[in-house]
């Protein structure tokens, strides 16, 4: 019994003295948006939306913005500026200002990714301009910036209309020696916020832009498709040769599935194979032809499989030029020659003279119900 | 033989609960993070490392338990004692209670460490070693009935991970395994070494034997169990290596818990809030093990009762959360305790086990010899 | 809990057989003589009962006294036979013993015995000269007619529920178990009720072991007095202490059968409605005799239904009280605005909240179940509406909670077993407690807690837990849902013939 009654002052004792730090859901003020930008004398200009809950039954979200020289100074700056405590926990998308991307991101990746209270699986994106722009602008018909950014790029995302940007992704190919990052970027414009393109990094450098329908192309050589849609020009002779040189061919296609293999052929000279498969669904074809027959179908494949391969060795050239492993070839290479001793140095300079060739095998499945 | 454990048939389990319990033994904190020190010895090729080990542990539960074999109904301590003879063999079973001892301790700071990153970055870390505390002695005096019932349903408690690990695999790059056997043997070797903290548990098996019903299918469950932790710790380890980058795993302190935040399900986000609490569940069985362990060797010494030595071993627990509560010496202890763990649970079963050969032959040359005479 | 079963294990081998004549001499105080003499005999019955108004004597003849209380015998068998007869027969008490016609006629030569027969309803015959008397056992008890068990209502299956006379209740049994085997041995407990009760089992089903620590435990209880057979399950429980019961109690006769059926040992007490049933497993209290009634896949259904609802009713509001006070991240941002939204107006932290509107929901039950029927009804539907709207429009309590803690009350009622019921609407308030102080770290120690002692809990010195520890995966389908008949093995949780794998009990070593 005595042993009981020790244990019941034990219980006592812990209950009185070990209470956890409590966040109560309408006593903070929850961040779902994180802008950064670069500012003079390399200081970092941090902005953030702040949710707040009044007894009104209203939230408000409000921004505020500070400069000091770590994230977490700002913090506690912000704390001095809202009534409630700030909480990072919910944070959706941090964004990062154009100047402050070019002059790399690694800090700003380092300090998110040290913090638990943040999951890796937000969102990370680069701001067209300042981040502070683009979360302190007025908008008429939307009420919370950061809700608001993360659902644009998340259907994008899901739509495979660009690349899946998520903190973990980032830092993990800001980590890999052999492969860089291409991040969403998002512009506003007057009252709509869109995704321009896709930023283009080395190491944790941001050194080029790829413009929106190229992300097509990219998604195609990273990743597999699930769904995607693409709107091609094919040259005006490509069914019939009576059709006059000058003229277009405009096709839709749609319920894209795509697979992509990347072989290296030769690794003393870097070369490799891109072969890329697709399975799609016609969906418009501004021609009088009839795609029933398998003759047609069959020059329109063709066709439309020249067009991509263009089309990915300008993508990969465009990468080449600005020196931006972006779809993982040195990862590749590392993979398949034994013992190569491959640093990051020495893949930079060996990448832009590797030699691509992208073969591309389209399949057109349906063609919609009205041919 | 000397020094036999009489254990009443109501005390004792059926053999398959023994797969339960090497399976609840083996896994707790160390699956938090094992990835990245295995990353840091063996680069692409941790996987190898995993597998040598458990090869590893699959021979060296096999020689426990040929050992064990010898010595009908007898623990780890009662053979000591028969090997050795009453004062080495008490001496030796003061060391080996130490082990146990240390493992808790291991396994308690390493979880409040958790807790404390990545949900209550203020709650006290004295407060959370005596929670644990008070329900590991309330489990505990249950005796071992409780103690096997604990291990059994906290095996459910691990069941929903693997479905879970699903979700990341669609983020995972199976290049980054690539080449195999890129790395020295030397330090795949070096990989199965930094393996230790998050193998070991089964070595229970020397001292839960004698409780054992069926002794002559018990191997069978054993080795189930170690292959299951081995399914369960490849699935984990495989997915992370693709999941992560290697300059990445390798400045992941809780490789696990960062896969784990990725996933966001309908209902809730950030399971790996929730996969730490629920882990208090799978660290219990693992905790009641080891003290448990701890009290079979104490009471060949002194006949002790279980509360009284509950609470006795709860404040030397306390005493040591106290010392070692930052990052740094947390380090170091992991490190130190990996070793001397890894030289009790993976080298000392090849010694006891010659010994003890050794011991029998003589013996059986004796008695032979004493049969002559009589002739 | 220690101490006493083993105690318990070492008097079942001592006393196995002897359990009765033990009991019977226990029973028996000193040997008192009858007086010969009728006034003597008139004033030491009056001294014994300390002359009662309802005492009645009658002198049937100069020799003959016939003595009863009033309104325990049954006044026409009383005057057509007893009385009749009596002025037929020779006085001797011998004679008068063979000539009654009446079923139950004695001759007892102790004051005590007679006494105590008396006050059970029978009525005496005292003749002058003789130290013996005649016990005529014509009681007549006032009793309830039988009348549906409202307690445990089910919709399908029988409509009868016990009452509180216990040949009644034994005779309800009998008619659904007609068979040689069903046992059922007597006992008479406290001091002051002389209350009799029948320990009922099936001989060939019930294990032996279980049929003797009942009656060890009952024929080693002093007690003063005993009421209710609620008041005996827990003074037999395994561990009276802990708030699970460890017991069924039920007011059918169809689920007692049930269980005396599948190996179960059945108590039944004279003027209690409810009937005990042991050993109960935990999962067995989720488990309603209406499951066997319905078809298969309905019945597995409702059965998982109501393990959904356990775990809603105790979980929800705790993870309500954890989430919103410290793990916010965890909450999806769809739900995360209105939470924010409903919370916003509310004055106290979560914690206050949550208990505060438990607190209002236990009143509102505490009142309905206490009030008559119809008005409980009534109460029950304003008390909710009124007080539920107007917490939140006051700001009191956010709406989110007033479903969840709603929901909580209306799952806790699901469980088939109102003791049970009452459990899993108790334990809620520690761990919202607990999720107060330390979220979802504060709810997992409330599951160690939880599942620790279930398992340390045991009945009749079977393990509470049964059938998933120890497991027995055969058992398991059947427990979670219910299968078709035809795949049922009629045995019940922790009854099967072996000797019992699970006892627990401290660990010696020898050396």
């Amino acid at each position: 019994m005595k042993i009981k009654n020790f244990i019941i002052v034990l219980i006592c004792i812990i209950i009185l003295t070990g209470c956890a730090e409590s966040r109560i859901l309408e006593r903070i003020s929850i961040t779902t948006l994180l802008g950064y930008d670069l500012e003079e004398e390399n200081k970092v200009t941090t902005t953030v939306t702040v949710r707040q809950v009044s007894p009104d039954d209203k939230s408000s979200v409000e921004t505020q913005t500070n400069t000091e020289d770590t994230s977490f100074g700002t913090r506690i700056k912000v704390d001095l500026q809202t009534a409630k405590k700030v909480m990072a926990g919910q944070l959706r998308v941090i964004l990062v200002g154009n100047e402050l991307a070019k002059s790399g991101i690694e800090q700003p990746l380092q300090r998110n990714m040290m913090n638990s209270e943040i999951s890796n699986s937000i969102y990370f994106a680069i701001a067209d301009g300042t981040a502070k722009e683009i979360i302190e602008g007025e908008y008429e018909h939307i009420t919370d910036i950061g809700q608001h950014v993360y659902n644009l790029i998340h259907h994008n995302v899901e739509s495979q209309h660009s690349v899946s940007p998520t903190l973990h992704e980032i830092v993990r190919n800001d980590y890999s020696p052999f492969r860089d990052n291409a991040i969403p970027i998002i512009k506003k414009n007057d009252q709509v916020i869109s995704i321009k393109g896709l930023a283009l990094f080395q190491k944790s450098k941001m050194v080029g832009e790829l413009s929106s329908t190229d992300t097509f192309y990219v998604i195609m050589l990273r990743d597999k498709f699930e769904s995607g849609a693409l709107e091609l020009t094919l040259p005006g002779n490509t069914l019939s040769s009576t059709q006059d040189k000058d003229n277009k061919l405009e096709v839709g296609i749609n319920s894209i599935r795509s697979n992509r293999s990347l072989k290296l052929v030769d690794a003393s000279t870097i070369e490799f194979d891109i072969n890329v498969e697709i399975k799609c669904r016609l969906v418009e074809l501004h021609s009088n032809e009839n795609t029933g027959e398998p003759e047609v179908t069959k020059k329109l494949e063709k066709a439309i499989a020249a067009e991509i391969e263009k089309e990915l060795a300008r993508v990969i050239k465009i990468t080449q030029e600005k020196n931006s492993d972006i779809f993982g070839f040195g990862d590749v290479y590392h993979a398949s020659v034994r013992h190569s001793g491959l640093t990051e140095e020495k893949w930079y300079e060996m990448y832009p003279n590797a030699k691509m060739n992208p073969k591309v095998k389209v399949e057109i499945l349906r063609n919609g119900i009205f041919e | 033989m000397k020094n036999t454990i009489y254990v009443g048939n109501t005390q004792q389990f059926n053999a398959f609960l023994l797969f339960y319990i090497v399976v609840a033994a083996q896994i707790g904190v160390g699956i938090h993070g094992f990835q990245r020190v295995l990353y840091e010895d063996a680069k692409q090729d941790a996987w190898i490392s995993l597998v040598l080990s458990f090869v590893f542990a699959h021979i060296v539960v096999t020689v426990m338990m040929k050992t064990l074999d010898m010595f009908e109904s007898n623990d780890l301590y009662g053979i000591h004692l028969d090997i050795f003879g009453k004062y080495f063999g008490t001496t030796l079973n003061c060391i080996y209670c130490l082990y146990p001892l240390f493992a808790f301790i291991a396994i308690v700071i390493n979880y409040i460490e958790v807790i404390n990153t990545w949900v209550f970055p203020y709650l006290s870390p004295n407060f959370l070693c005596l929670t644990i505390l008070i329900i590991t002695i309330y489990a505990f005096t249950g005796g071992l009935r409780i103690i096997v019932g604990l291990c059994f349903f906290s095996f459910f408690f691990i069941l929903w991970i693997p479905p879970i690990l699903i979700i990341p695999l669609k983020y995972s790059d199976w290049n980054f395994l690539l080449p195999i056997l890129d790395n020295e043997l030397k330090d795949i070797a070096k990989g199965v070494l930094s393996m230790t903290f998050t193998i070991i548990g089964f070595e229970i098996i020397n001292v839960i034997y004698p409780f054992v019903k069926e002794k002559d299918k018990y191997k069978r469950y054993v080795h189930l169990g170690l292959l299951f932790t081995f399914l369960l710790y490849l699935a984990i380890l495989l997915i992370s290596l693709t999941f992560f980058s290697g300059g990445q795993l390798s400045k992941t302190i809780w490789a696990t818990l960062t896969l784990f935040s990725i996933i966001r399900l309908p209902f809730i986000e950030r399971v790996e809030i929730i996969t730490i609490c629920v882990w208090l569940i799978i660290i219990l069985p693992n905790l009641c093990l080891f003290m448990w362990s701890a009290y079979r060797g104490i009471i060949r010494m002194k006949v002790i009762s279980p509360v009284k030595f509950s609470v006795f071993f709860a404040i030397i627990i306390f005493i040591a959360n106290i010392l070692f509560y930052k990052r740094s010496t947390i380090n170091i202890y992991d490190k130190y305790y990996g070793r001397v763990a890894f030289f009790i649970v993976f080298i000392y079963p090849f010694i006891l086990f010659l010994l003890a050969w050794i011991k029998k032959k003589f013996r059986k040359i004796k008695t032979a010899g004493e049969h002559n005479n009589e002739n | 809990m220690f101490n006493k079963k083993k105690q318990d294990k070492e008097k079942n081998e001592n006393k196995d057989q002897e359990n009765k004549e033990q009991q019977q001499n226990e029973e028996k105080p000193k040997h008192e003589p009858i007086s010969p003499d009728k006034n003597q005999f008139l004033l030491d019955v009056k001294q014994k009962l300390h002359s009662p108004s309802d005492f009645i004597v009658r002198f049937v003849s100069d020799n003959m006294t016939l003595v009863y209380v009033d309104n325990l015998v049954d006044n026409k068998m009383l005057n057509e036979i007893i009385l009749t007869q009596l002025h037929e027969v020779e006085e001797i008490p011998e004679a008068i013993h063979l000539k009654l016609s009446i079923p139950e006629v004695d001759v007892v030569n102790e004051l005590n015995k007679f006494i105590g027969d008396m006050l059970q309803g029978a009525a005496i015959v005292h003749v002058n000269g003789y130290d013996q008397v005649v016990v005529a056992k014509i009681s007549a008890y006032q009793s309830r007619g039988l009348s549906a068990p409202e307690n445990e209502s089910q919709v399908i299956g029988s409509q009868v529920g016990f009452n509180e006379n216990l040949s009644t209740n034994i005779s309800l049994i009998r008619r659904y178990i007609t068979n040689p085997n069903l046992c059922n041995e007597k006992f008479v407990l406290g001091k002051q009720t002389k209350t009799s009760l029948s320990v009922l089992y099936i001989h060939g089903i019930a294990i032996e072991e279980y049929i003797n620590t009942v009656k060890q435990r009952i024929t080693d209880l002093e007690i003063e007095d005993l009421i209710d057979s609620s008041v005996l399950a827990e003074l037999i429980d395994d561990n009276s202490r802990s708030i699970f019961p460890q017991m069924l109690l039920t007011e059918r006769p169809d689920r007692f059968c049930d269980g005396l059926l599948s190996g179960k040992i059945g108590i039944i007490v004279n003027g209690s409605s409810m009937g005990i049933l042991c050993p109960y497993s935990f999962i067995e209290f989720f488990q309603s005799r209406e499951d066997q009634n319905l078809r298969w896949p309905i019945a597995s259904f409702i059965r998982l239904l109501r393990f959904f609802a356990i775990l809603i009713s105790i979980f929800l509001t705790p993870i309500y009280v954890a989430s919103l006070t410290f793990h916010y991240e965890v909450i999806p941002q769809p739900l995360l605005v209105p939470l924010s939204e409903s919370r916003a107006i509310v004055p106290f932290p979560p914690i206050i909240e949550a208990l505060i509107l438990e607190l209002i929901i236990e009143l509102l039950r505490e009142a309905g179940a206490k009030l008559p029927t119809k008005v409980g009804q009534t109460i029950g539907i304003v008390g909710g509406i009124v007080i539920g709207t107007a917490a939140v429009e006051a700001g009191i309590t956010s709406n989110i909670l007033i479903i969840i803690v709603a929901l909580g009350a209306l799952s806790s009622f699901t469980t088939p077993n109102y003791m049970m019921g009452n459990v899993i609407r108790i334990i809620r308030f520690p761990i919202i407690l607990l999720a107060g102080f330390w979220g979802y770290y504060g709810v997992m120690i409330a599951v160690c807690i939880l599942f620790i002692h279930l398992l340390r809990l045991t009945t009749l010195g079977a393990p509470y837990m049964a059938p998933f520890y120890p497991p027995r995966f055969k058992q398991w389908p059947n427990s979670i849902i219910r299968f078709p008949i035809t795949f049922i093995q009629r045995q019940a949780v922790n009854s099967r013939n072996k000797k019992n794998d699970s006892e627990q009990s401290g660990k010696k070593v020898s050396k």
